[in-house]
């Protein structure tokens, strides 16, 4: 897979605190799992790990017990701008992949950073990548995720940045020991603050109504359809006394209905 | 004006006479030629209550005013009403605009691109300044779409060009660049969307420099609500010049006609210096079974009643289903671990889920709990999935199966005609 | 005559020879970790725990144990009057007597050995062992005729001529050699008689001296886990990766194994043909610290597995090369094994000690396993429920909180069984039986999180510690007389495996299965309860692992059962001998294939009895049992047979 017989490509793979969505509490995030994934079957030992924030973060040690020697912190507090932190880091290093996840799982989750970092070091960037299937030195072979499981093939020149999606290879299990002994290199930087962000009212989430089927109703009887009928589909509709033909035309209308077949 | 006078109403004094006379002669001919129509002296429709409604099983008469088991009279009704045409709504010299870049999957509007354009009217109507602005949409590549007139797309920038086509984001960014300069649009939206609109609005963004808004949900011209922290937070900000959009952010336009005219981008030879660092090689085909269960949207799930299962995983084929189990399929070896669908399985969030031959353990109900519509295939009427069905068939697998495998035969071999011949 | 200088030549040089090997053995076991063992004690306590205890494991075979006692006693006894009177040739005749004595006790036995080794159960090690009876025997016979003349029933002049003695004395002496190889030189040197000698000092230095004298020892001892800022500690491997980290009683303690493969007739995960022989790990442990390959294992494989392959030495990565990792996870950590082993060998132990590497150092737990201890450490549950959802189940309930009232007579640990529909219908009915009985109840709600049992079965005892540690700082705020729990394994976590943190939230707590607690509502007469109509059909008890084994409560279910009338038609593998139900020690998410399932097997004890209905005393068991297809019997918890049959207050009754 690798023509050069050894991982002379040099990942690196930016990670951020993840956060699980029935406990609320910090993870692993899981595109950036994956992104770290990726980065070994890639590079190898050739990955570096990269984090912008508190260097006492638990969840750190997640990503390190995926077997990582070391791993990179640019310090920061939780409301600075990782951009500059980022892009310093890596126009001082001699990455040419750049491996993160599409949206982080805390904060604005704008899922802007990997654009803003390819622009301002001008490399190509792909979003939603499945796979990796060949990299050397110059190009990589890359497999983009599609809606519904299909797949575009795209060759990229390096250096490049990609965002991983879910259809990546699963992070590995993280272990306990491995994550405990990981070296933590601390790189100190000057505070710089999200001043935009700052400004912004954050609130718990507000439940979204969900749309109802919006009758416009032209006369009584419509009106008093939409407003008595049960909601679409209606549930419990048994049928038993049909000819298998029937229901097997049921079901498939049902399909057509939901637009799962096309 | 020609066309409008057909669908006036002509008054025959002398039929709504014998309509109102019950006791006429002619009386019943002329209610049955009618179809049921009369019209009052006002020119609204009568309706006769002597003959709504139907003699009901037990000899009383039955009026059925949600009108479920409607005839075919009502049928008639519809069809007069379809042809009503809808005001047009015109731009004329318009004096800012607002883009949308739809993600047109499969060269059509989707729902999520219909309410990004009719929010974008609702931002006009919204505006303090001027509301003499139009709504433009921005579409790549090859497109189809008939009904872009109903759907709110007042001026339209149509690039099709060899340049565009795939996976071309690039050169799309660049265009989308080139436009910005030429009209400086008051807001760029796009649906926020892995179709697409997502990963172009973001190259936007970064490329003028702006702070977009992502997952916006409920936007006005001023303060855009857009969700943050997976979903978990909602974050309120002035709404920005570049938005990205959820699905139902906006309600679609269904009340007006747009002028579509085409609009002109200056300078298009900026767009022939084609990036050569991206180069998409094409599609790759992917079976459906590749797809992780929780993300599939449509799960055909066998258990315990399937026999055949060769005519199941033919049916999954064909019905392009991703395959689930339920445990004891599972444990009889018919089906991989990594297919069950359970508590102890996968929890599945499936739009759809077929579950056949699967009589429902409760630790299989509490795994299928998210899916939207449950069909139940199972010759126990009396089986816990039958109950939890939306639609519920009582028979034995096999048989349904196989006339299922028909129908989508056929339709897929209906499809490809109509695509061959779209494509003459 | 040449005999009376070669015969104590030959057995003073074997002495020898033996204790050289005994040195070299305990080399071998030296290489384990250091553990603190009272020898003194432990050797004063040796023959007591030899007769009582181990005795008494083994009486539960009554033809091995009155055989054992012949052969094992005569030869002690024997073998010690051999070197009063051959080796330091004490001519006395009552010695002698007694050595006859000794020798035809042991020829007795060893012919019941070896008319037992003439058709051997397939759970028997052949090889070597086959061998062994016949040794016996020589050492019997040949001793006793070369005792004949002390004892005087021979003359001390016997001859048959001088051809005649040259042939007897070639003879004899090739016999004594054989005999004495077998039984001294093969004792420390890796013979089948190894087993007395390693055992009787794994016995002496047993990790878990409190089984002996009716004890009871089943909590999993913790992890030492390495810290960050502590040095000490850092960079400490965790678990059990080669043999040489194992305890060195632990290695000892493998080195005790018979071979008998009474675990094996037991191993739920070896009847269902999955890769797992805790015989054949127990030698593959011994051919891990002692160096080399398994070649010579002469008994049942891993199902599936060939024999032979395997190698092994005591500073090699266990699961790289000696056995595979597949076989670690088939255990559903059920103890039949432990329970049923003579030498008190500890299987359990040490199959989650080398798990205990692989999933905190490897990251190699297998099927569901990663993401079971991934939303254990992100929503303190195995399946990833919200943690606000916990008492979900209860909204109808009506039960107090102890965040509320702080101070409560019973405290009710709900378990994870609170996030599972089916485990909710025991959950109500438990409820509905402590309201009836008017106890003072509360549940933690929110503040419960998992015991931890699935995370420490599956060798993550990091967090099983973090949830064992904020669970116990959570009790310790609240008042409370008893802990009452509808899961096993909660139970067995709670009351066994909780203690050592620090912390003493639950000193002087009684911790109790609801069964237990419900029996003892019955006596006191808190509970009044209609008998049971069965129409006929018959109702046996399904033991659960955590239950009985791990805790013996064996009484408590049947006392409740029999409380309403029920006889229970008892299976054959019931009590300390029940069968898993497979759903233990993670066994479910590792999820190894076999050719059969265990709770398929379990069912059909069931359906043996005849049953139409079995009672079980966990969740777990339920939901393997009820994963079974149908037609089966019906399977309902205790507490949900005893809420049918609360008794009304009638009309007059009421007060």
């Amino acid at each position: 897979m690798l023509p050069n017989g050894e991982h002379s490509v040099k990942v690196v793979s930016l990670v951020s605190i993840g956060r699980h969505p029935q406990s609320g509490r910090s993870r692993r995030a899981e595109q950036d799992g994956r992104a770290v994934e990726l980065g070994l079957k890639l590079a190898g030992d050739n990955l570096t790990v990269v984090h912008a924030g508190d260097s006492q973060e638990p969840v750190l040690r997640q990503y390190a017990g995926m077997g990582l020697n070391a791993l990179t912190v640019l310090s920061q507090e939780a409301d600075g701008d990782a951009l500059p932190l980022m892009y310093d880091f890596l126009s001082q290093s001699d990455a040419n992949v750049l491996l993160m996840g599409i949206r982080a799982e805390s904060g604005e989750s704008s899922g802007m950073l990997p654009y803003l970092l390819a622009e301002k070091l001008g490399w190509p960037l792909l979003s939603r990548v499945a796979d990796i299937v060949h990299i050397n030195q110059r190009e990589a072979e890359v497999l983009l995720a599609l809606p519904r499981g299909q797949r575009r093939s795209v060759t990229v020149s390096l250096p490049f940045v990609a965002t991983i999606d879910n259809a990546a290879i699963e992070a590995r299990q993280t272990a306990f020991g491995p994550g405990l002994r990981a070296k933590i290199n601390l790189i100190e930087n000057q505070k710089i603050t999200d001043d935009t962000a700052t400004a912004w009212q954050i609130s718990p989430a507000k439940p979204r109504p969900k749309r109802m089927k919006v009758v416009k109703a032209k006369n009584a009887a419509d009106r008093f359809k939409a407003a008595t009928a049960k909601p679409a589909g209606g549930g419990g509709k048994i049928m038993k006394n049909e000819t298998p033909a029937e229901k097997a035309q049921a079901i498939f209308d049902l399909l057509l209905e939901e637009k799962v077949i096309r | 004006m020609s066309e409008l006078s057909s669908n006036l109403i002509r008054r025959d004094p002398r039929a709504e006479w014998i309509a109102r006379n019950r006791l006429h002669p002619l009386h019943d001919s002329i209610m049955a030629a009618s179809g049921a129509e009369v019209r009052g002296p006002s020119g609204l429709i009568r309706k006769n209550p002597h003959i709504v409604g139907f003699i009901g099983p037990n000899g009383i008469k039955r009026i059925d005013r949600a009108n479920t088991t409607s005839g075919i009279g009502n049928k008639k009704r519809s069809s007069v009403i379809q042809e009503v045409v809808l005001p047009l709504h015109q731009v004329v010299n318009p004096e800012g605009y607002i883009f949308v870049v739809p993600d047109m999957v499969g060269g059509r509007l989707t729902t999520h691109d219909k309410d990004v354009l009719g929010l974008a009217h609702k931002l006009i109507k919204e505006q303090s300044d001027t509301q003499n602005m139009a709504v433009v949409a921005v579409c790549f590549g090859e497109s189809k779409e008939t009904q872009f007139e109903l759907a709110g797309v007042d001026r339209l920038i149509h690039l099709s060009g060899s340049q565009f086509d795939g996976f071309t984001p690039e050169a799309r960014l660049t265009a989308l660049q080139q436009i910005n300069n030429q009209y400086q649009p008051k807001h760029w939206l796009f649906p926020d969307s892995i179709n697409g609109g997502t990963d172009l609005a973001s190259r936007l963004a970064a490329r003028l420099g702006e702070r977009a808004a992502a997952q916006a949900w409920q936007v006005s011209a001023i303060q855009t609500v857009c969700r943050g922290a997976s979903g978990s937070v909602d974050i309120v900000r002035e709404t920005p010049k570049i938005l990205m959009l959820l699905e139902e952010c906006g309600d679609a336009i269904d009340e007006t006609r747009h002028e579509v005219l085409p609009l002109s981008v200056d300078d298009m030879g900026l767009l022939e210096k084609i990036d050569t660092r991206l180069i998409d090689k094409g599609l790759m085909a992917v079976d459906p079974n590749e797809v992780p269960l929780a993300e599939a949207e449509f799960i055909l799930s066998a258990g315990n009643g399937i026999h055949n299962w060769d005519q199941f995983h033919e049916c999954a084929k064909e019905l392009g289903a991703t395959e689930g189990a339920s445990r004891v399929a599972v444990d009889d070896g018919f089906m991989p671990r990594a297919r069950q669908v359970g508590a102890s399985g996968t929890w599945v969030t499936a739009r759809v889920y077929l579950a056949v031959g699967i009589s429902g353990a409760i630790q299989h109900m509490q795994g299928i709990g998210q899916c939207e519509k449950i069909v139940a295939i199972n010759t126990d009427a009396g089986c816990d999935m039958i109950k939890r069905a939306d639609l519920a068939i009582v028979e034995d697998s096999e048989e349904v199966l196989a006339e299922l495998i028909r129908l989508v035969k056929q339709h897929n071999l209906f499809k490809e005609q109509e695509e061959k011949d779209d494509a003459a | 005559m040449i005999l009376d200088w070669l015969l104590p030549t030959l057995i003073a040089v074997l002495l020898v020879l033996a204790g050289i090997g005994a040195v070299r053995r305990a080399n071998l076991w030296r290489a384990g970790q250091a553990e603190k063992v009272d020898v003194i004690a432990g050797l004063m306590a040796m023959p007591k725990r030899y007769l009582h205890d181990l005795h008494h494991v083994v009486e539960r075979d009554k033809y091995m144990s009155r055989t054992h006692v012949a052969t094992g006693g005569g030869f002690v006894l024997a073998m010690a009057l051999v070197v009063l009177v051959h080796l330091f040739g004490i001519e006395s005749k009552i010695l002698a007597w007694m050595l006859l004595g000794a020798l035809t006790m042991m020829f007795c036995g060893a012919l019941f050995v070896f008319k037992r080794r003439i058709n051997p159960p397939s759970r028997l090690s052949k090889g070597p062992w086959m061998r062994l009876p016949k040794n016996l025997l020589v050492f019997s016979i040949t001793f006793f005729v070369l005792t004949l003349p002390a004892a005087g029933v021979l003359p001390e002049s016997f001859t048959l001529g001088a051809m005649g003695n040259w042939i007897l004395t070639i003879v004899l002496s090739v016999l004594v050699l054989l005999s004495l190889s077998e039984m001294l030189f093969g004792m420390t040197w890796g013979g089948p008689m190894k087993h007395a000698f390693a055992g009787a000092l794994h016995l002496a230095f047993h990790r878990r001296p409190e089984r002996f004298g009716g004890g009871r020892s089943t909590g999993l001892k913790a992890v030492e886990l390495a810290s960050d800022s502590n040095s000490m500690t850092f960079g400490k491997i965790h678990g059990v990766a080669k043999p040489s980290d194992f305890k060195w009683n632990q290695l000892l303690g493998f080195d005790a194994c018979v071979q008998c493969g009474r675990c094996e007739a037991v191993c739920p995960a070896f009847a269902a043909g999955q890769p797992l022989n805790p015989k054949k790990l127990i030698q593959d442990m011994v051919v891990g610290f002692a160096g080399g390959t398994d070649e010579k294992y002469a008994g049942s494989p891993y199902p599936n597995k060939e024999v032979g392959k395997a190698k092994g030495g005591v500073d090699q990565i266990i699961t790289e090369g000696l056995i595979s990792s597949e076989t670690l996870w088939s255990c559903t950590t059920c103890r039949a094994c432990v329970e049923e082993c003579p030498m008190m060998i500890e299987h359990v132990d040490a199959i989650v000690d080398m798990r205990r590497f692989l999933t905190l150092e490897k990251g190699e737990t297998p099927n569901k396993g990663a993401q079971v201890l991934e939303n254990i450490i992100a929503t303190d549950n195995p399946n990833g429920h919200s943690p606000a959802s916990r008492t979900h189940w209860a909204a109808d309930q009506n039960l107090k909180v102890m965040k509320d009232v702080k101070q409560v007579d019973v405290l009710f640990w709900v378990s994870d069984g609170a996030f599972d529909m089916r485990s909710q219908r025991i959950l109500r009915s438990f409820v509905k039986l402590l309201k009836a009985a008017n106890v003072d109840v509360a549940i933690l709600g929110d503040e419960e999180l998992d015991s931890g049992d699935v995370a420490r079965r599956l060798g993550d005892d990091a967090t099983f510690q973090s949830l064992a540690k904020r669970n116990l700082a959570v009790l310790s705020q609240y008042q409370f007389n008893k802990i009452v729990t509808t899961d096993p394994h909660a139970f067995h976590c709670l009351k066994n495996e909780y203690g050592g943190f620090g912390s003493d939230a639950l000193k002087g707590v009684d911790v109790l299965h609801h069964t237990t607690f419900l029996n003892q509502l019955i006596k006191e007469g808190r509970l009044e309860l209609d008998a049971f109509a069965s129409n006929g059909g018959k109702v046996t008890y399904h033991d659960p692992c955590y239950l009985g084994r791990y805790n013996g409560e064996y009484e408590a279910p049947r006392e409740l059962l029999a409380s309403l009338g029920i006889k229970i038609a008892e299976m054959e593998r019931s009590g300390y001998r029940s069968r898993c139900c497979g759903g233990g020690g993670g066994a479910p998410i590792t999820d190894i294939p076999g050719e059969r399932r265990i709770a398929d097997m379990r069912m059909e004890d069931v359906t043996s009895t005849g049953a139409d209905m079995v009672a079980v005393g966990c969740q777990q068991c339920t939901a393997m049992l009820e994963g079974v297809v149908e037609p089966r019997p019906v399977i309902r918890d205790i507490a949900e047979i005893l809420a049918g049959q609360i008794r009304e207050p009638k009309e007059g009754e009421r007060v």
